[in-house]
């Protein structure tokens, strides 16, 4: 007897997106035609992505646990991410540009492009790049940085449904990605992205970031949204394909339950770990809901991702074993 | 052909006499086609219902319980793929597993002593480790059935890792009314197994090298009389289980095998972090696990959490004012929303700053802070008259009221709104910081 187990098939495709260009080594995600992490009945040309966060300034509310693995390098942007790349095994970097906000030190466009060009000097991965959030100074940060390097195939974070138009501009001429963001919700995913073809993106250079939560702070709500629109895309629509981004370090190191100590909590147990395995928990439920660009900020984080990952689509396994 | 609720509706008693446990037989009828429940649950079906609803009356994917009593847990029952098509239902049990061969009786017995009283509450729901899975130790048969006994008595359902026949027959002789589940170890002959679950009416646990080999071997288990079963796919990594758990659901859910209808049951090495992840997101129904603390349960069932909440419909709990502790007129008065999660964290915070003071829940359709605000359910004037209207407003001498941090932008609004002098302070951000905010800003502030 054999079980018949029909392999899926579906219409559509996600998009294949290239990160990185000119210095950078480029990194393409996307193009699987089949469920997430479904190897045994999909094709998958690229694998998810990992990133590690690294910051403009000494951030202020980072916990000592994210702290540590940084020692000297917090606010020392091409330092932290040589290491990160190097030591850590990032696939790419974000940098954010979490100083550039005017409660932070409200530093200049000219400041941050000096930050990015030095963390473009000191690594070939792809880099996004994240202003301090929607407003007149992201667009203004955002496009500094988009001009001034121009072909290196920045990952520009983000633009939304409300303010697009500059951060479309500049992805265009100067040859970027950008991040559309829409939170929790695919009408309004599709909607950004719809307004984001009307101004001539060409999608294969976006990437939609549905403003994930974290585990235990709303991700009952984001891993169906993102099912969602991963079935919507293998369904076939063309305007909610693009490959997902999520960040999930900034979601998860601010929650109690890795805040408190084992001291406060003794059933909580070691604080350090349960931090990581919050990160984990919370990044690995976001690939299997659909997540191709994964950015975190533990390294210990980053390497266990990794490591089911690499088993996962180890050569010759990222085509399927029917 | 599947049948409309009305359909089957009209082939029932019609006596409404809630044996099934609905409160109508049309209700009933519903759940029955959407496969939700069982018809054997109504006692006096018609052997003409019977025959019309068939093999597809029956969930396609049987409930099975372990254990007795309050701490009974049912897995299984689940009808969907994707939880934002009709909700998982059983949430994923989480054993614990105990190696006898490493640890003297004394130390059993504290370990249970221990794991049978962890209770901690998160949004509403009591995390717990759902039962133990007990390992045969070598040598004494009268050892397992003394342990198997001892988790019993706590009132803790029991999964029995046998290597042994003779071994689990003696547990089993001891606690066979508490639904024990027995768990053979992978590789060995099924088949005594399988004639000792038939004999005591027990759930059994199937193994085999592979998918085929599992549900045959489950079909040929009830051929020998096995009626609740959980089928244990191969996993050699976390590719492998993840395969074979997606696989699994969905010949279960298309009905392509009568042995694929079962709950499935997962081992997890100490470290296998992983592991568990994959399962509780995909389809596991029931864990048991080697060595892990507090730092990867805490995980796994807020996660567990997580996945099995229905996302249309977020918990919700009624507006009222909470006191914390025992509040006077000069206590501190709070608002937040009426989402579960967000009055959860926010009064467990209250409560640990050891400050008595009021809590004003108001209605906001169940949402949290943030997105009760951008949905227009959290404006200065709607939070105005729900303190109105909660009463809020008159047990307090201040006439302070303070609101969450990230909604400082309605402050003004919410002061005029208010009026009569009415004053609004804007709160940290995270409820984790109130401490500090009572001590820094509040307690200065009423002093001086
Ligand atoms: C899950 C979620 C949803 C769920 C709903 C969940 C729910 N029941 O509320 C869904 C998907 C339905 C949703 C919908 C929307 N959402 Co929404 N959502 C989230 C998400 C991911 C998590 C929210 C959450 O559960 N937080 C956890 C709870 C516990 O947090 P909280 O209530 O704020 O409580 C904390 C603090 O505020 C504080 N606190 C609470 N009360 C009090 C009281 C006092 C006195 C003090 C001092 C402190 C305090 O303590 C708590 C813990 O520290 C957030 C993004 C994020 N990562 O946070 C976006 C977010 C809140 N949503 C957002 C938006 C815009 C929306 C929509 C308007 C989008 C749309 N157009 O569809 C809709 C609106 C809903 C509608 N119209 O029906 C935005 C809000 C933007 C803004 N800055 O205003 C956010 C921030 C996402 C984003 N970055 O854009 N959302
Ligand atoms: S048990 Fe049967 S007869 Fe009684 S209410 Fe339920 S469906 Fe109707």
């Amino acid at each position: 007897m054999s079980l018949k187990l029909q392999p899926k098939k579906w219409p559509g495709k996600i998009r294949e997106v290239t990160l990185g260009a000119g210095n950078r080594q480029p990194r393409t995600v996307g193009g699987g035609n089949g469920l997430p992490l479904h190897t045994f009945e999909a094709d998958f040309p690229h694998r998810p992505v990992l990133a590690l966060e690294v910051t403009d300034i000494n951030p202020p509310r980072w916990l000592d646990i994210v702290r540590e693995p940084w020692e000297g390098l917090l606010g020392k942007p091409a330092d932290a991410a040589r290491k990160a790349a190097e030591q850590y095994g990032a696939d790419l970097i974000m940098l954010n540009l979490m100083g550039t906000h005017p409660d932070r030190g409200g530093r200049s466009p000219d400041q941050a492009a000096i930050d990015v060009e030095a963390v473009l000097d000191a690594v070939r991965v792809p880099l996004i790049v994240k202003g301090p959030g929607a407003g007149a100074k992201q667009n203004d940060v955002l496009a500094r940085v988009a001009e001034k390097y121009h072909g290196e195939g920045l990952v520009l974070h983000s633009a939304c449904q409300e303010d697009y138009k500059t951060l479309a501009a500049v992805t265009v001429a100067y040859g970027h990605v950008l991040v559309s963001e829409s939170p929790i919700d695919l009408n309004i995913a599709k909607q950004v992205d719809i307004l984001l073809s009307d101004v001539n993106i060409n999608l294969d250079r976006v990437l939609i970031d549905p403003l994930t939560g974290g585990l235990g702070y709303g991700l009952e709500y984001t891993y169906s949204v993102m099912e969602r629109i991963r079935l919507a895309a293998l369904g076939g629509d063309q305007m909610l394909n693009s490959p997902m981004i999520c960040l999930v370090g900034e979601e998860v190191w601010k929650v109690k339950e890795v805040k408190v100590s084992e001291r406060q909590e003794p059933r909580w147990g070691d604080q350090e770990t349960r931090g990581i395995n919050w990160e984990v928990a919370t990044a690995w439920s976001l690939i299997e809901a659909g997540a191709e660009v994964v950015v975190l900020r533990h390294p210990d984080s980053l390497a266990r991702v990794r490591k089911i990952l690499d088993a996962w689509f180890a050569e010759g396994a990222s085509n399927n074993t029917r | 052909m599947a049948l409309t609720g009305l359909q089957i509706f009209k082939l029932l008693p019609g006596t409404n006499c809630r044996d099934c446990g609905y409160t109508t037989c049309l209700a009933f009828a519903m759940k029955l086609a959407a496969g939700q429940v069982s018809l054997d649950k109504c006692p006096t079906a018609s052997e003409d219902i019977k025959a019309t609803l068939g093999a597809a009356s029956a969930p396609p994917i049987r409930g099975v319980t372990i254990g007795k009593g309050e701490r009974a847990i049912t897995v299984g029952e689940e009808t969907v793929y994707f939880r934002h098509d009709k909700t998982f239902v059983r949430p994923t049990g989480l054993f614990r597993m105990i190696d006898p061969n490493r640890l003297s009786d004394g130390e059993i017995e504290k370990h249970l002593d221990d794991w049978a009283t962890i209770g901690i509450e998160r949004a509403g729901e009591l995390f717990r480790v759902d039962g133990i899975a007990m390992i045969e130790p070598a040598g004494s048969r009268e050892r397992y059935a003394r342990l198997a006994e001892a988790i019993s008595r706590r009132g803790m359902p029991v999964a029995l890792m046998a290597s042994t026949i003779d071994g689990v027959r003696s547990a089993v002789e001891k606690i066979k009314d508490q639904r024990p589940l027995i768990v053979p170890s992978p590789g060995v002959d099924q088949s005594p197994f399988v004639a000792l679950a038939a004999e005591f009416k027990l759930p059994l646990v199937i193994t085999g090298k592979d998918l085929d080999d599992v549900a045959a071997t489950a079909v040929d288990a009830a051929k020998h009389g096995v009626t609740d079963m959980l089928l244990e796919p191969p996993a050699k990594d976390a590719r492998e289980l993840h395969q074979n758990l997606s696989r699994l659901r969905r010949g279960a859910l298309d009905r392509i095998h009568p042995g694929l209808g079962y709950p499935i049951f997962l081992r997890v090495a100490a470290g296998e972090f992983d592991k568990v992840v994959i399962g509780i997101t995909k389809f596991a129904s029931l864990v048991a696990m080697e060595n892990a603390a507090g730092e990867a349960w805490l995980p796994y069932w807020t996660l567990r959490q997580n996945i099995y909440t229905d996302p249309q419909k977020p918990l919700q709990i009624d507006p009222s004012v909470h006191s914390i502790g025992e509040p006077d007129e000069n206590a501190p008065l709070l608002v937040t929303t009426n989402f579960s999660l967000t009055y959860f964290i926010v009064s467990t915070e209250l409560d640990g700053t050891g400050v008595p003071s009021r809590l004003a829940v108001v209605d906001a359709e169940g949402m949290s802070v943030l997105t009760a605000w951008s949905a227009g359910k959290f404006s200065g004037e709607k939070v105005a008259k729900e303190l109105r209207r909660l009463g809020a407003t008159e047990h307090v001498k201040h006439k302070t009221v303070i609101i969450p941090g990230y909604v400082s932008v309605i402050s003004g609004e919410l002061e005029d709104a208010l009026g009569d002098g009415w004053r609004v302070l804007t709160g940290p951000q995270e409820a984790s910081d109130l401490n500090a905010f009572f001590r820094d800003v509040w307690q200065p502030m009423m002093n001086g």
